[in-house]
């Protein structure tokens, strides 16, 4: 027996396994996409252009021309980095930034994974404590995977998990403190602030707030669990 | 229409149909879904360039290229033969071990494992020339423009791809 073309065509037409994409990887792309358009939109160097002018008003230097170059020099050299280092600014503002940047160069996740018994492990040797891992999926909100933040010199686990079209990052390392969740906005970024006596959580993502507030929920019940 | 939105409707219902030529090309579903992950987000990124374009083979040259990055990143060295008889005969084997369908279902079960072996068997290049022209029914220009070789390359390629399918499979056949 030998098959023609079309009868070997229609064979596999009809026969042969045609896989679709997961929802979870659909749902990360989407996240993904959203949240690179958000970093994009929000670009940090404008902020940068604006200090600069405001430092050519406040000194107001003698030779336009100097002043201009110096307010120039100042707003792409000095000004990022002290503003990097400024500990009087707000710590949502900071993460804010934080999730925007990882947004924008695409690094949202070094360890990129679904399964929290993969990222938990992921952080061992990269810290000096253990940050918990929750799987939200079944509440909708799929874990995307984990990577390392530095924040005033500490070495901070950040979690990223997806809602919908949107990424929620979660900022975790040791507190002794106990709060409950505390919201702010910042650069229409939503924020929340919680700690539970073991460990103290920032999310921040551009979903709603009432979502956040609910994903706060979901993970205070299951860290409350035995 | 902004950036995002573009994506969202024009290369978002196209997803299916990049995860199954991925799927196929490489050899698990972790690497399926991160060279996925990977072509969309670089696909994001030269959203301007789809202007005008169709977005579907567009959509399907990014992925191909992706995983033939991935595949290159673990074989060192042209493959020799086009067709393997030893990976046939695994991948058949695998797929009838976990076989326990009731008798009825049984030959169309046996039919489905005897053609997917076949293609997983084939080289990567006529593979993917296969999956483009059974899966997404895509013309040899299309498939030529995807794949970046001339119209002549995919024609004999698919005749190669289709010569081994066919004798695989009467044997296969002939054999019950």
């Amino acid at each position: 027996m030998s098959m023609d073309d079309d009868e070997l065509s229609s064979q596999i037409r009809q026969h042969a396994t045609r896989y679709t994409a997961p929802d979870g990887l659909r749902a990360g792309i989407r996240a993904q996409v959203a949240l690179a358009d958000a970093g994009r939109a929000a670009r940090p160097r404008q902020r940068w252009f604006g200090f600069g002018a405001l430092s050519f008003a406040h000194f107001g230097w003698r030779t336009a021309s100097v002043s201009f170059a110096l307010g120039l020099a100042c707003a792409l050299i000095v000004l990022p980095a002290v503003q990097r280092m400024d500990l009087n600014q707000p710590m949502d503002a900071e993460l804010v930034t934080d999730h925007v940047r990882a947004l924008k160069v695409g690094r949202l996740t070094d360890v990129v994974s679904t399964d929290r018994h993969t990222v938990k492990p992921w952080f061992q040797g990269r810290l000096d404590y253990a940050p918990p891992v929750f799987d939200l999926a079944g509440d909708g909100f799929p874990l995307l995977g984990g990577r390392i933040e530095h924040v005033r010199g500490n070495v901070v686990a950040t979690l990223a998990y997806a809602r919908d079209r949107h990424m929620i990052d979660v900022f975790v390392w040791p507190s002794e403190t106990k709060t409950t969740p505390v919201r702010s906005v910042n650069k229409g970024f939503n924020v929340l602030h919680w700690a539970d006596g073991s460990m103290q959580y920032w999310a921040v993502s551009d979903v709603e707030g009432a979502e956040l507030e609910r994903f706060a929920q979901l993970w205070q019940a299951q860290a409350a669990k035995p | 229409m902004s950036n995002r939105q573009a994506f969202e409707t024009l290369v978002l219902p196209h997803l299916d149909a990049a995860y199954n030529l991925a799927r196929w090309l490489l050899r698990s579903d972790q690497e399926a879904e991160d060279a996925v992950q990977d072509a969309s987000m670089r696909a994001f990124r030269y959203i301007d360039s789809l202007r005008g374009v169709d977005a579907r083979p567009w959509l399907l040259g990014i992925v191909r290229n992706t995983c033939f990055t991935a595949l290159e990143r673990v074989r060192s060295g042209p493959q020799q033969v086009e067709f393997d008889e030893t990976e046939f005969e695994a991948e058949l084997g695998e797929a009838q071990r976990s076989d326990s369908d009731p008798a009825a279902q049984l030959q169309r079960q046996r039919t489905r494992v005897q053609i997917d072996a076949a293609i997983r068997a084939l080289t990567p290049p006529l593979r993917e020339v296969i999956v483009l022209r059974e899966f997404e029914d895509l013309d040899y220009a299309q498939i030529a423009k995807i794949v970046a070789v001339p119209i002549g390359t995919v024609m004999s390629r698919l005749a190669r791809a289709r010569e081994k399918l066919r004798s695989i499979l009467s044997q296969a056949n002939l054999g019950e």
